[in-house]
């Protein structure tokens, strides 16, 4: 009975801080009780990673037949592999038989997996082929609805990699909606597109995924204080003030990002993220339109999350301002979910097939000495985010009831104007100037109808009145 | 004993190993004191190859998983230097209060001197704790140094850290190995 009622106090929390997210994220509140809390966390498991689409890897990662890494869906271990035929599977790490683990490393080329266990073997498509002394054991037993369990489904756009768990979500194109246009703006500028330069760094951080995902939905305003110390040494090469120009994007629910833009072609650059040349001269409109050329020409920084928790990062950075000017570098990010206001951040660096080896070392050593865990700005990143899960678990939040706040660019607050005037050429709720918060209202508005959807119903993937004012931004404001 | 097993080869004799293991620990009381700045400018080569290269699980026979041409981090003098003048600001979160490090320094072995420089081998765990936190965080791994002779004493020239972890148990590597 205790049980009992300790599992329905727990709903009720949960209930109830949802609750205030679906009241007050139209006015820019957020409970920070959703941070860090292990009754939130479950339900996020379930309710976001269990039915969005998540990133598990790039195609480049795994380029030959019987090429595979084990990534994860939530918590989950799922194999990725290369099949003899170019195809990618996404297969549950766990023997049919008795559910034991089948990949032994974390990367690799193989024939198939065998369960340590007793033996169960599949192939690199995931299909049971065998298991020892097999007629002695199972004879006639049906082999073909035993292979290792697929994700439910499996797509990639742009080379990244997808997963899904669950049937009632929409197809990978839908989900990502016009996030695709600015997906294809940053991979897709030339038609040889991008590859991996290593495999992903791997750590642990003490804080909520959510931290990473609001980050990197638009957060440009911390710049000028908590990458202060990145901007002075000169890692960064422009200024804050002058970085907050540009716009803030909600490209689909869910689905935001941001770009360092500038205004005209006397404003600063650097052009193009601050490729060089050598690449940016190889830009065109293979794959893209003229429109998203032009917005990468006179673009910064690009950064932007893919719900729930695939973040992406282009901009123009140096290891050493006195010997290399800042070049473009591109960083993709996953914040794995690994138990309450805990995350194993992913972090690949990629670079354009096209580059020069020179270049390619470049880019990868501007993007070690900045976003690794190790970097001038990377350091400083984690730092806030780990009291932030603190203070969401914290029963101080719990009994004042703390809400974070997300005001700026509200109307009548701050500076940020919507674009209604069809100046701006891409799709999506568009806001010019930075100083804005919508971009992560769209994040947790998202976030609280995937949390509190019924099993059969997948939440609105388009914004209900197209290139207009969010409608709930718009009522918020009546 | 000096049998040639070592991945060194022969190692050097006492006297070069004496003075190879004070140099060492002289480096770790620089480091653990808050001294970077005098361990980069008195005891790093201007031409440094920093690296910390990034590791997977891998099947057993196929190596340690090292993945060539893949790091955590790799710096030169210039970007350590950078980041020292980041971390002397007075605005850089990250270690600011100061992590507290402890480097301990063990199974120091020194190989037979040539052209001025010679390879070093040691293990490193580094002790690392944050604000009020009891926990610490541990690093442990190998060092595969290269000193190169410069007046009385070496310059370090190279530094490659072989972590003993796939994932990263920390949330930044905002510290020196």
């Amino acid at each position: 009975m205790a049980n009992t009622n300790t599992v329905s106090q727990k709903s009720e929390e949960v209930e109830s801080l949802l609750q205030r997210l679906h009241e007050g994220v139209d006015h820019g509140r957020v409970p920070v009780g959703l941070y860090g809390n292990p009754a939130v966390y479950e339900q996020e498991l379930r309710q976001v990673f269990g039915r969005c689409w998540v990133f598990l890897a790039h195609e480049s990662e795994i380029p030959k037949a019987g090429d595979y890494v084990v990534r994860k869906i939530g918590e989950d271990d799922f194999i990725v592999t290369r099949d003899q035929e170019g195809g990618i599977n996404v297969l549950f790490d766990a023997c049919r038989h008795r559910g034991v683990k089948v990949a032994r490393a974390s990367a690799g080329n193989t024939k198939g997996f065998v369960c340590p266990y007793h033996g169960w073997t599949y192939d690199i498509k995931g299909r049971l082929t065998g298991a020892p002394l097999w007629k002695s054991a199972y004879g006639e037993m049906e082999k073909s609805d035993k292979g290792l369990l697929p994700a439910t489904q499996v797509d990639s756009y742009q080379g990244l990699i997808f997963a899904t768990l669950d049937d009632k979500t929409p197809p990978l194109k839908e989900y990502l909606g016009d996030m695709a246009w600015y997906l294809d703006l940053v991979f897709g500028l030339n038609e040889h597109g991008v590859e991996v330069l290593a495999p992903p760094q791997r750590f642990v951080i003490e804080a909520d995924w959510k931290s990473g995902a609001d980050n990197f939905s638009g957060d440009d305003y911390h710049l000028g204080t908590l990458h202060r110390s990145a901007i002075d040494i000169g890692a960064f090469p422009v200024p804050f003030a002058e970085n907050m120009k540009g716009y803030h994007i909600q490209a689909s629910p869910g689905h935001s990002l941001s770009f360092s833009m500038a205004g005209s072609e006397e404003e600063p650059g650097p052009r193009f993220f601050g490729f060089p040349e050598e690449l940016s001269s190889t830009f065109d409109t293979s794959r893209i339109s003229q429109h998203q050329l032009d917005a990468a020409r006179m673009s910064r920084v690009f950064v932007g999350n893919v719900f729930p928790n695939f973040s992406i990062l282009l901009l123009p950075t140096t290891d050493d301002a006195s010997k290399h000017p800042a070049t473009g570098m591109l960083t993709i990010r996953c914040w794995q979910p690994k138990g309450p206001g805990k995350i194993e951040a992913w972090n690949w660096f990629l670079g354009y097939k096209n580059m020069t080896p020179e270049l390619k070392q470049r880019t990868y050593a501007s993007g070690l000495a900045t976003f690794s865990m190790g970097g001038t700005f990377e350091i400083d990143d984690t730092e806030p985010w780990i009291t932030i899960a603190r203070t969401g678990r914290s029963v101080a939040g719990e009994k004042l009831q703390m809400d974070m706040n997300y005001e700026m660019g509200l109307p009548g607050i701050g500076i940020a104007t919507q674009i209604k005037d069809g100046s701006w050429p891409g799709p999506g709720i568009v806001y010019k100037s930075r100083f804005e918060e919508g971009v992560q209202r769209n994040l947790f508005r998202f976030y609280g109808a995937m949390m509190s959807a019924p099993k059969d119903q997948f939440p609105a993937l388009r914004f209900e009145t197209e290139g207009s004012d969010a409608p709930a931004e718009a009522q918020a404001q009546a | 004993m000096n049998n040639g097993l070592s991945g060194l080869g022969a190692l050097a004799g006492p006297s070069l190993r004496d003075k190879v293991s004070d140099w060492l620990l002289i480096e770790a009381e620089l480091l653990d004191d808050q001294r970077e700045r005098e361990w980069l400018e008195k005891l790093v080569s201007k031409d440094i190859v920093y690296q910390v290269p990034l590791r997977q699980t891998v099947g057993r026979g196929v190596g340690k998983g090292f993945v060539e041409g893949a790091y955590h981090l790799v710096e030169s003098w210039g970007s350590l230097n950078s980041k020292l003048a980041q971390a002397e600001t007075g605005h850089s979160w990250a270690e600011d209060p100061q992590s507290r490090t402890r480097h301990f320094i063990t199974n120091v072995r020194v190989g037979q001197p040539r052209d001025g420089r010679v390879e070093v081998r040691s293990n490193l765990l580094l002790y690392r704790t944050r604000q009020d936190e009891a926990a610490p965080q541990i690093f442990s791994g190998e060092r595969h140094d290269v000193l190169e002779e410069a007046g009385d004493g070496f310059l370090l020239a190279r530094r490659v850290v072989y972590l003993d972890t796939t994932a990263i148990a920390s949330h930044n590597l905002a510290i020196i190995f």
